[in-house]
């Protein structure tokens, strides 16, 4: 099973855990002023990369909270964990994220 | 077709219901006493924003206890303080029958208070073959070398949601949401029939 950890309540199996989707996309602070390409942008286009992976995961089952991990979607190998609000880690790939 | 009936520590117990008090599976002196006859006050406090340290302080000078802003469970004689997420604590108390009000004095504006104390069935779990019992429906490690008197979890058993900690060398406590008390129950005495189970019932027809 894979593990993953929560900076909250440490490593934990996947089944307590659910996905939330890109991390670090930042709502429009006034959406009026968007074009419908751009909102749309916002709502739907995301990166979907072949590598490493910033995404937000909810531990729900357990405490509850968001936190954000890299991941790397080849391998499903979740290089790191780090609380919402916090930068995305300066790591890149050939850093160790692929087996 | 064998007939495995005999070997059900179920049988005939309707899978709606919470099965009876008494002796389940192997003879003997059970290795595991599951009781629910314990029925706390229970609370919820969820700190503000920025506030998670000073509640934490607050529940601890209040309950005399060491209560800390992480996942552990603070004993006492009368309460326990159990740390669910950041800033999440639920309060647990023998002696006050108003704690949603004792802990909205206590708290102020640091906190949002919430009484819980139909929301959850407490089970204490006693005996040297509980880990082996949890090991069954558990995904974390609960090892008695690893998961040490006054650690807590809020995780999943048996795809159940449970709030659990340890109380002591031999005893365990689980917070399980009321509705799944015949649920749980029936895990528990399916998975601790080998090892013997004694089960006081508290609760059954609560309503
Ligand atoms: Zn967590």
């Amino acid at each position: 099973m894979l593990i993953i950890t929560c900076p909250w309540c440490g490593a934990r199996p996947e089944v307590e855990f659910r996905y939330g989707g890109e991390a670090h996309i930042a709502r429009p602070a006034d959406p009026s002023a968007l074009t419908d390409a751009e909102w749309a942008d916002f709502l739907y286009n995301r990166t979907n990369p072949k590598g490493l992976h910033a995404e937000r995961w909810r531990h729900i089952h357990g405490c509850g909270r968001y936190f954000n991990a890299l991941r790397d979607t080849v391998s499903d190998f979740f290089v790191t964990t780090y609380k919402a609000g916090e930068k995305r880690p300066d790591i890149d790939a050939s850093s160790g994220g692929s087996k | 077709m064998a007939d495995h009936s005999s070997h059900d520590p179920l049988a005939g117990i309707p899978f709606d219901r919470v099965p009876p008090s008494g002796r389940y599976g192997a003879a003997g002196e059970p290795g595991v006493t599951v009781s629910t006859t314990d029925t706390p006050f229970i609370a919820l406090v969820v700190a503000r924003n920025g506030f998670a340290a000073s509640v934490a302080a607050r529940l601890g000078r209040a309950f005399g206890v060491e209560v800390a802003d992480r996942a552990g469970a603070a004993i006492s004689a009368a309460s326990t303080v159990v740390g669910t997420g950041p800033g999440r604590f639920l309060v647990l108390s023998t002696i006050e029958p108003d704690l949603e009000g004792t802990l909205r004095a206590l708290l102020g504006a640091e906190a949002a208070v919430s009484e819980q104390s139909d929301a959850s069935v407490a089970f204490n779990l006693t005996g040297e073959k509980v880990p082996d019992l949890l090991a069954k429906g558990a995904l974390i490690d609960l090892d008695p070398r690893v998961f040490l008197p006054g650690h807590a979890a809020t995780t999943v058993i048996a795809h159940i949601g449970v709030t659990l900690w340890r109380v002591h060398e031999s005893g365990w406590r689980l917070l399980v949401a009321r509705s799944f008390e015949a649920s749980f129950t029936r895990f528990l005495v399916a998975s601790g029939a080998e090892f013997g189970l004694a089960l006081e019932n508290g609760t059954a027809g609560r309503g």
